[in-house]
């Protein structure tokens, strides 16, 4: 395939040189060629899109045609035990927010700390070292943070708070190790909101006689802030879709708790359970995971959409 | 470019055709299959595992995933050299693919194929032909820590598995502690029969306990189990005798999972293990009775070591005699 398209515009590029526009950028037949094809592309990526959500929607009618299911009772039902007729997705819900907001709650401070130190204070040196050290940390399989979650974290939750009161299953642990997880993704992106502050606005700050810490708190973060709302935002999002290490550790039961030391299975875990081969194809259970999955959809793309708003409006500040 | 296009194509499309003549099944000959030997073992025929080529396909029953690996792994040491899968998906997935699907070769099952299941076989020309091939003891387990059950009669089972919040709600004697729970999930045959033997068929009020837990995955149940004193759960007697060190098991009604007890059949929780697979299957892929056969010949062998017991001499001879039915003729 590549080679099929390198030798087609090699083609291309022999004819231009036959034809000779020396300046002309209107006759050239290979751009229309080369436009046409990269258009396609993306006209592809945007087609598996609408595909996803066509499957998903079509899918998830299955289940909510189903006569057992209602759909005021699936959004406000507080037991989830599809095989006995229970459709409540709150618990799924409520766990998946738990982890969520806890990963926010660790990887939130600590990635903007990261930004701050990185664009603001760390020297070239420093910044070397420590944006590839980030980079790794993005590049590990989340399976792995899912094992780091059951045979690191819980454990030492358990030592410090008792192990009576954090079960062996837990969403807090879950929920750290997804912040951890997350952390490169929101220095990255706080970085280059904050880096994307025009520099006259710290030097103007410098010259009222601010000092370093007051330029960049009360300057640039408020500058950067729509910037960093949207990082928040599309790390929620990443943190909401999360699956392996919730499937590994928060739990296999869906529960409705506020307590992060107990069980409880989020949405992404209980597609994982069902989906691993462990029910039949047409029953109601299995179908229930394209309704879950379309939920999820649903959450995501619109957190996506919020976060892209809000950086449409921080980019008009300063155009 | 369009020279390039050509080759490309002709080399997969010779690719595909070979890759399609290796996967399918070499014709037999006349004279019979080659990896039959002179002589019999229980009444089969006596099967060379070096001769045996050909990839086998099973699935089902998480219970019967440590024998039949156990059986696959001698199988393999004693040369068998195809490709044989096993996949832990609960008896009810193994039957779905085995009758629905029809993609696998034999299906590994903790409990009797059901009718619905029989007639989903039947439609795509399969009859299921059962295999019994040992005796499972469910395992009601708890951790390690826990030291105030040892004993449950089958009422307080029920209790501790279904409405019950804490341990002193089964029984005044034991701590004011909430119960967390570890079963098996519901497509398995460990849970339906657990449902079965304990509700009466029901599954509701096993599935409304509060603080439940449910996989497919044994291991991931023995690790929330070994975690707290107040974890309890069950599953095939295989997990426990792996996990021995950090779980105790519960006797039933005063009775222990002991050979004896299972033997004799006053252990309650006592059930039967099988292999489904079709006499079609097993005359066009030929590695299938192969293996089948092997594994009826010498199960006996190695099913104490893997944690189970082994079924009554008649229980294999009637899934011998079955197997000659099957392939009568063919050898």
């Amino acid at each position: 395939m590549v080679c099929g398209l390198f030798s087609s515009i090699k083609v291309l590029h022999m004819m231009h040189n036959v034809t000779k526009h020396p300046f002309g950028k209107k006759h050239r037949p290979h751009e229309v060629v080369i436009e046409t094809l990269l258009f396609l592309f993306a006209l592809f990526s945007i087609l598996i899109t609408l595909g996803i959500a066509i499957i998903l929607i079509r899918e998830s009618f299955l289940f909510f045609s189903d006569p057992k299911v209602d759909l005021i009772g699936f959004l406000t039902g507080k037991v989830w035990q599809p095989m006995i007729g229970l459709f409540g997705f709150l618990p799924l819900l409520n766990a998946t927010l738990t982890t969520s907001i806890i990963a926010m709650l660790l990887g939130l401070p600590l990635g903007l700390f990261v930004a701050i130190y990185l664009s603001e204070y760390a020297s070239d040196r420093v910044r070397g070292f420590l944006k590839p050290t980030l980079e790794v940390l993005a590049g590990i399989p989340t399976i792995v943070y899912g094992y780091f979650a059951l045979t690191f974290m819980t454990p030492m939750l358990r030592s410090l708070f008792g192990e009576s009161r954090v079960e062996i299953y837990n969403t807090a642990s879950a929920g750290l190790v997804i912040g951890i997880l997350v952390l490169p993704m929101i220095a990255t992106m706080a970085e280059d909101a904050i880096t994307s502050v025009p520099k006259e606005l710290r030097l103007a700050a410098y010259a009222l006689g601010g000092t370093s810490i007051e330029t960049t708190f009360k300057v640039v973060i408020p500058a950067a802030l729509s910037g960093l709302s949207a990082t928040f935002l599309l790390a929620l999002s990443r943190a909401i879709g999360e699956t392996m290490v919730v499937a590994l550790a928060a739990g296999a039961g869906p529960n409705l708790t506020a307590n992060p030391f107990r069980a409880a299975e989020t949405i992404t875990g209980y597609i994982v359970r069902i989906s691993g081969g462990d029910v039949s194809y047409n029953s109601v259970d299995y179908n229930s995971i394209f309704a879950l999955g379309l939920v999820l959809f649903v959450i995501t793309f619109t957190l996506n959409l919020i976060s892209r708003k809000i950086s449409n409006i921080f980019h008009q500040e300063y155009d | 470019m369009k020279k390039v296009l050509v080759a490309t194509m002709l080399a997969l499309a010779v690719a595909s055709l070979y890759a399609g003549g290796k996967s399918e099944q070499a014709p037999q000959t006349q004279s019979g299959l080659a990896w039959v030997e002179d002589g019999t073992l229980h009444g089969l025929p006596l099967v060379n595992p070096l001769k045996v080529s050909g990839n086998i396909i099973t699935a089902g029953s998480s219970t019967v995933y440590p024998l039949s690996e156990r059986m696959a792994e001698r199988f393999k040491e004693e040369g068998y050299g195809g490709l044989i899968t096993i996949d832990s998906i609960g008896s009810g997935a193994g039957f779905e693919r085995f009758t629905v699907a029809g993609e696998t070769d034999i299906a590994n099952a903790s409990r009797a194929i059901k009718t619905k299941e029989m007639d989903a076989a039947k439609a795509i020309g399969r009859t299921p032909i059962q295999f019994r091939v040992g005796t499972d003891a469910l395992a009601v387990v708890v951790s390690k820590q826990n030291t105030f059950a040892k004993n449950v009669t089958k009422d307080e089972l029920a209790k501790l598995f279904s409405t019950a919040a804490t341990w002193k709600d089964v029984n005044p004697a034991w701590p004011n502690e909430p119960i967390q729970r570890f079963i098996p999930g519901t497509d398995s045959g460990t849970f339906d029969y657990f449902a079965e033997e304990v509700f009466a068929s029901n599954p509701e009020p096993l599935l409304s306990a509060k603080n439940l837990q449910l996989s497919e995955d044994d291991n991931i149940l023995v690790q929330g189990i070994k975690g707290s004193p107040y974890a309890v759960g069950f599953f095939g007697y295989a997990y426990y005798a792996e996990n021995e060190a950090a779980l105790n098991i519960l006797s039933i009604n005063g009775v222990e999972a002991v050979k004896e007890n299972v033997d004799n059949n006053t252990y309650p929780l006592a059930r039967p293990l099988f292999l489904y697979s079709d006499a079609q299957v097993m005359r066009t892929k030929s590695q299938v009775a192969a293996f089948i056969d092997f594994y009826l010949s010498y199960v006996n062998e190695e099913i104490v070591k893997v944690g189970y017991f082994p079924a009554s001499e008649s229980d294999l001879d009637t899934g011998r005699k079955l197997w000659l039915e099957a392939m009568q003729g063919t050898y």
